[in-house]
């Protein structure tokens, strides 16, 4: 007996929530069990079982359900919630476009009730090919943003084991088939199509093929577009985060293995710097080229300074004759100044200081004021204060 | 005899175990004399140069092994650590800097702790400023200022490194 329609529809929609469930057991374990459709109906306390058969939403296989085709399409479509098809289920579209296309170009002058129904299947199946590549896209991309996410604490074996399965079974595959530099891809046939269709849709004497011709021309153009979108996502988005899931996991398995036993394992070498003691074999080396590095080839001539005046030397016995023949001397240091004054042109403070240190011979007798007294001494321009001193005679009285 | 531009800092610093990166000047003039140096070094002292994309230095069986497996331990832990934490470690080192707080303060809650504690280059604050100081002076590290680095290319050598040790497990499985 068949359904109404409006019946069907509203059927999915009011036990929507275990169809839900059940089209997840499905995914997850590409069969609903018998005792699985008996939990299911169970937690949601009705038995619709009777109904999904009669609808033919599920059908039996032994004892057990599975979605029909359509429907599992249908609710996978509604949820967004594709699996991933292997790159073979897609490639079969290769064939079938190809077998229609080849046709329609031998028999382009055939019969054109046939020619404009191989057109319009011919685009049937181009749409068919490209909503497996946006599915496929789309779970893939899924897929590797949850696993990039590791909500489901998949560990770093397993991340690796399962980024290289979607790299090297998925993925490359899927990318050849939609490589447009590749002579036998998928996508370089749609162009090949379009190519021809354009040249019909403008030029072919039945107008209703010319129509026809017409609309797969245009469907083409935006499938190839979109094509070449999902063609980007693979390898500009996809395959990069996939492969970075790739290689964390393998170098933080590669780390925590290390740690188990971090002094057992080999480890890379790394060159070791070099010091340069004192007994070092290559000291010698390295001190002849630090000289060297300062050798200075051309000669040097050293002139010896030229004194303008000869240096000075205190005659002490002169000038102790001098003061005893002096004696005795009221003011010693004034006596010194004058003395020298008589003796040079110019006076320096050395001379001075030389010739006060008689003051110090043990042969002379000083006298000092009561009250101390003192004089100011000008040396050329230096004012020396002095203290009054007085000799009278020489030798220990 | 002519030498290339800049040739004896590149031999002091692949000499003194030192990386030199893509974004230093004489890198370039590395580049462009690959073969001569690597010739240079293995005539000379009998040393292997290794030029990727991401660095350069010497291979030598004169190695500084003790050194080598702390910088392991080093970028393991760090790594582990950030994992840990939720971090994608790859992009982290690789791309963004690090207060040395932050490093501090994984190493200081690892549950590696006897491993920390038992190794002299780890083992408290003061030992891990020195350690980063030496792997500052080997070009793995760049110093921003006294409280931040950043990881230089060079970490990829020790990424490499634990890539292989899966790779050779796998071989040998």
């Amino acid at each position: 007996m068949k359904a109404e329609p409006r019946t069907v529809l509203r059927f999915l929609l009011e036990y929507f929530d275990i169809i839900k469930d059940l089209f997840d057991t499905q995914t997850k374990d590409n069969i609903i069990t018998y005792e699985v459709m008996n939990e299911i109906t169970s937690k949601h306390k009705m038995d619709v079982k009777i109904q999904l058969l009669e609808y033919k939403i599920i059908s039996n296989v032994a004892e057990n359900y599975q979605f029909r085709p359509v429907f599992a399409s249908l609710i996978e479509f509604i949820l967004s919630e594709f699996k991933p098809m292997l790159p073979e289920t897609i490639e079969k579209y290769h064939v079938s476009i190809g077998e229609l296309f080849r046709k329609i170009r031998e028999n382009i002058n055939g019969d054109k009730v046939i020619l404009n129904q191989r057109i319009t299947e011919l685009s049937n199946e181009i749409n068919n090919f490209y909503e497996s590549v946006e599915k496929n896209t789309l779970a893939l991309l899924n897929e590797t943003r949850e696993l990039k996410a590791n909500v489901k604490k998949v560990d770093y074996r397993e991340k690796i084991i399962r980024a290289s399965r979607w790299i090297d079974e998925y993925i490359i595959p899927l990318n050849k088939i939609l490589d447009l530099n590749h002579s036998t891809s998928l996508t370089t046939k749609l162009y090949e199509v379009s190519e021809y269709t354009n040249r019909y849709r403008l030029n072919f004497d039945d107008e209703s093929t010319r129509i026809q011709f017409e609309k797969l021309y245009f469907s083409l153009i935006q499938v190839n577009d979109n094509l070449l979108r999902q063609s980007k996502i693979l390898t500009n988005e996809l395959l990069p985060l996939i492969e970075r899931i790739r290689t964390e996991s393998i170098i933080l398995t590669g780390w925590i293995n290390f740690l188990k036993a971090p002094h057992k394992k080999k480890v890379p070498k790394i060159l070791e710097s070099k010091r340069n003691y004192i007994y070092s074999k290559d000291t010698f080396f390295n001190a002849a080229e630090f000289f060297d590095a300062f050798k200075n080839d051309v000669d040097v001539f050293i002139e010896d300074e030229e004194y303008e005046d000869e240096k000075w030397i205190f005659d002490k016995q002169l000038y102790k004759d001098k003061l005893k023949d002096n004696l005795p001397v009221t003011d010693f240091f004034k006596w010194c100044n004058k003395t020298l004054k008589e003796d040079y042109k110019k006076v320096e403070i050395e001379k001075f200081f030389a010739l006060t240190s008689l003051a110090f011979d043990d042969d002379l007798q000083l006298e000092y004021p009561v009250k101390a007294e003192f004089d100011k001494i000008k040396i050329n321009d230096l004012t020396l204060t002095v203290p009054k001193i007085t000799i009278n005679n020489h030798g220990i009285s | 005899m002519e030498y290339p531009k800049n040739h004896r800092k590149i031999v002091d610093e692949l000499m003194n175990g030192k990386f030199i990166l893509p974004i230093e000047q004489h890198y370039e003039v590395l580049k462009e004399n690959e073969e001569f140096y690597a010739d240079f070094f293995k005539v000379s002292f009998n040393y292997d140069l290794k030029f990727t994309q991401h660095y350069a230095y010497l291979v030598s069986d004169e190695s500084a092994e003790m050194l080598s497996r702390d910088m392991c331990i080093f970028f393991a832990l760090l790594s582990y650590e950030l994992d840990r934490d939720g971090k994608n470690f790859l992009e982290r080192i690789q791309y963004t800097e690090f207060e040395l707080d932050e490093i501090e303060n994984y190493f200081a809650n690892s549950s590696y702790i006897d491993l920390i504690l038992s190794n002299k280059q780890l083992k408290d604050t003061d030992a891990r400023k020195n350690f980063i100081n030496t792997l500052n002076r080997r070009n793995i590290v760049e110093k921003i200022g006294d409280n931040r680095i950043l990881f230089t290319s060079a970490h990829k050598f020790f990424m490499d490194f634990a890539a292989d040790i899966v790779k050779f497990e796998n071989v040998n499985e």
